[in-house]
């Protein structure tokens, strides 16, 4: 009795209490309660606007099973979170190790490299609809002027291409922010065992190959998790360069969410969608973290 | 044999040039086309402009809605900035400095919200919003950017946290100053570089926002610049010299921050990342 009687007064009394509430008032007020009413709506067939939700069971799941245009999103989703990954991550390494070895300008080519990292995808997007653009576009001109006319491709309106085109346009805005990751791996390393693995002749591949790169690795798991979670969150260039199409092609899951619930207003089916994004974010963060802890453990 | 190291030097930068320009090359296409005419960006997209000209600039700040979101914009980043270094680094305090299951539990439920994305919640958000009067207001975007920080923000300052001595703090206590007051007078500005990596990361997340400002602002009026930019290009979907002049327009108070604060964009990165 007294115990517990000690740790209520200390409770009260207790400043870490009141200096948390505040976050934790909105983290819950806006985060967590409607991440959980998520579930409820996603057993509803309702429409974002008529007061009577109704309850239609697991009704929306088995059209998430069945339906060509999720498997399509699910597909896409997937295609970003490997093949924009990779890309990202040799790039951004690419980059970084260009600007720790470059001899003149380092700092501004460090700044030209990371300058589209705060664009809005908006904004980056918009440029690239211009860049890719059939008629007037600087990458079909420059194809004209090359005299293969016939090689010009509707980037953004040929499924064919529209998908690499985001893919592309993305590596372009987001890898100079992983490159600052890795150069500050880059420069933590010290001098003087590369100039001694020199001395012992080791080539510039050897060199990179058993001492920089097992030295980023705690880098590389940085930048993986961050660009793959990035990757499943792509929205705004999907929205200014493709609106998801032609048809649905060019859809995502966080897409697909967002043109079901406001497009169609069918927003239970767009919260049972979120959730099945819920769940594969939570297994690809597991798997990552369980995968690439054990590699840096090993190198 | 190895190749000299001058030679070396020569051909890395002339590799590092051309990627560079390859890099540069939007930004200098957004740029330049933002002072040509309609006809002048078709003609030729590559060529430097001719004359300035001004007339979409003047057009979009005079005719259009643009000035006012470039305010809801403003507004939306000033006011969530500061909210958020108000609540957050005391909660991360409280959570850095004491050790029991309570506050370990808090911290565990903060981490875990930084791995929902935005569209699993943002449904029965947008219903919440509603019934408590917030959707359609400025205020509505403003809490859940706070919310959304919480987890990124607690992060970053606990880990800066265990850098930084606990002695003046135990000092302090012992001449009775009150938790509140030591906080704020002295270990807050101890924290000013990592409150000036947040200012930084979220500020220019919630300057570039989309998805939510469109959904929640009320429609008919202006929204944040973003929205509008992507609203143009719809609307003016053959007229690329006002789309520019707006991206333009946008792209300049972050191109300022970033030449003024360049430390903490560059440094904040590299730096939350590792620790985090």
């Amino acid at each position: 009795m007294m115990a517990t009687q000690t740790i209520k007064k200390k409770w009260w009394t207790n400043y870490a209490i009141w200096f948390i509430l505040p976050s934790l008032v909105f983290y819950t007020a806006f985060v967590i309660a409607p991440t959980l009413s998520s579930v409820y709506l996603s057993l509803t067939s309702w429409d974002g606007i008529s007061p009577d939700i109704r309850f239609i069971g697991l009704d929306n799941f088995r059209e998430i099973m069945n339906s060509k245009r999720v498997h399509n999103a699910f597909y896409n989703t997937m295609i970003f979170a490997t093949v924009l990954v990779l890309l990202e991550n040799v790039v951004a390494l690419g980059l970084a190790m260009l600007v720790d070895q470059v001899r003149w300008f380092r700092n501004l080519f460090r700044s030209i490299f990371y300058f589209p990292v705060l664009m809005s995808g908006i904004v980056m997007g918009f440029i690239w609809v211009i860049i890719l653009n059939y008629n007037f576009g600087v990458i079909n001109q420059l194809l004209d002027m090359m005299g293969l006319s016939s090689k010009k491709v509707d980037w953004l309106g040929d499924p064919d291409t529209a998908l690499i085109s985001i893919i592309l346009a993305t590596v372009w805005k987001s890898s100079g922010f992983f490159m600052i990751i890795y150069l500050a791996g880059l420069q933590g390393i010290p001098k003087e065992m590369v100039e001694a693995a020199e001395i012992d002749g080791a080539s510039r591949w050897q060199q990179f190959r058993h001492i920089t790169f097992p030295l980023l690795a705690g880098a590389f798991t940085v930048c993986v998790m961050l660009s793959m979670i990035s990757s499943l969150k792509i929205f705004d260039q999907i929205a200014v360069m493709t609106d998801g199409g032609p048809g649905f092609e060019t859809e995502t899951l966080t897409y697909i969410i967002y043109k079901v619930a406001f497009g169609e207003l069918r927003q239970g089916f767009g919260t049972a969608l979120g959730i099945v994004l819920f769940l594969i974010t939570l297994v690809i963060s597991f798997i990552q973290i369980k995968l690439l802890r054990r590699r840096e453990v090993e190198m | 044999m190895k190749p000299p190291r001058k030679f070396f030097d020569i051909i890395l930068f002339a590799i590092t040039l051309v990627i560079g320009i390859i890099f540069f090359f939007p930004i200098y296409f957004n740029l330049m086309s933002a002072f040509k005419s309609n006809p002048e960006i078709m003609r030729d997209a590559i060529a430097f402009p001719k004359g300035i000209y001004l007339e979409s600039f003047k057009y979009l700040l005079t005719e259009t809605d643009y000035p006012a979101a470039m305010l809801n914009s403003a507004i939306l980043t000033v006011v969530s900035i500061i909210l958020m270094i108000i609540i957050i680094p005391m909660s991360a305090y409280a959570i850095g400095r004491t050790d029991n299951r309570w506050t370990n539990g808090i911290f565990i439920y903060f981490l875990f919200g930084m791995m929902i994305p935005f569209q699993v919640y943002m449904v029965p958000l947008f219903k919440e919003l509603n019934m408590i009067g917030l959707f359609g207001t400025l205020a509505g975007p403003i809490v859940v950017y706070i919310a959304g920080s919480v987890g990124f923000g607690v992060l970053l300052y606990t880990s800066f946290l265990k850098g930084v001595p606990k002695e003046i703090e135990e000092a302090a206590a012992i001449d009775g100053c009150s938790k509140f007051r030591t906080f704020w007078n002295i270990v807050f500005p101890l924290l000013a570089p990592c409150t000036a990596t947040m200012v930084v990361l979220q500020g220019l997340g919630i300057w570039n926002d989309f998805l939510m400002p469109m959904l929640v602002l009320p429609s008919g009026q202006a929204k944040t610049m973003i929205v509008e930019i992507f609203y143009y290009v719809g609307e003016f979907s053959s007229r690329w010299d006002m789309i520019f002049a707006g991206t333009t327009m946008s792209l300049v108070p972050v191109l300022i921050a970033f030449v003024a604060l360049q430390k903490y964009f560059i440094k904040g990165v590299s730096d939350g990342a590792i620790k985090g």
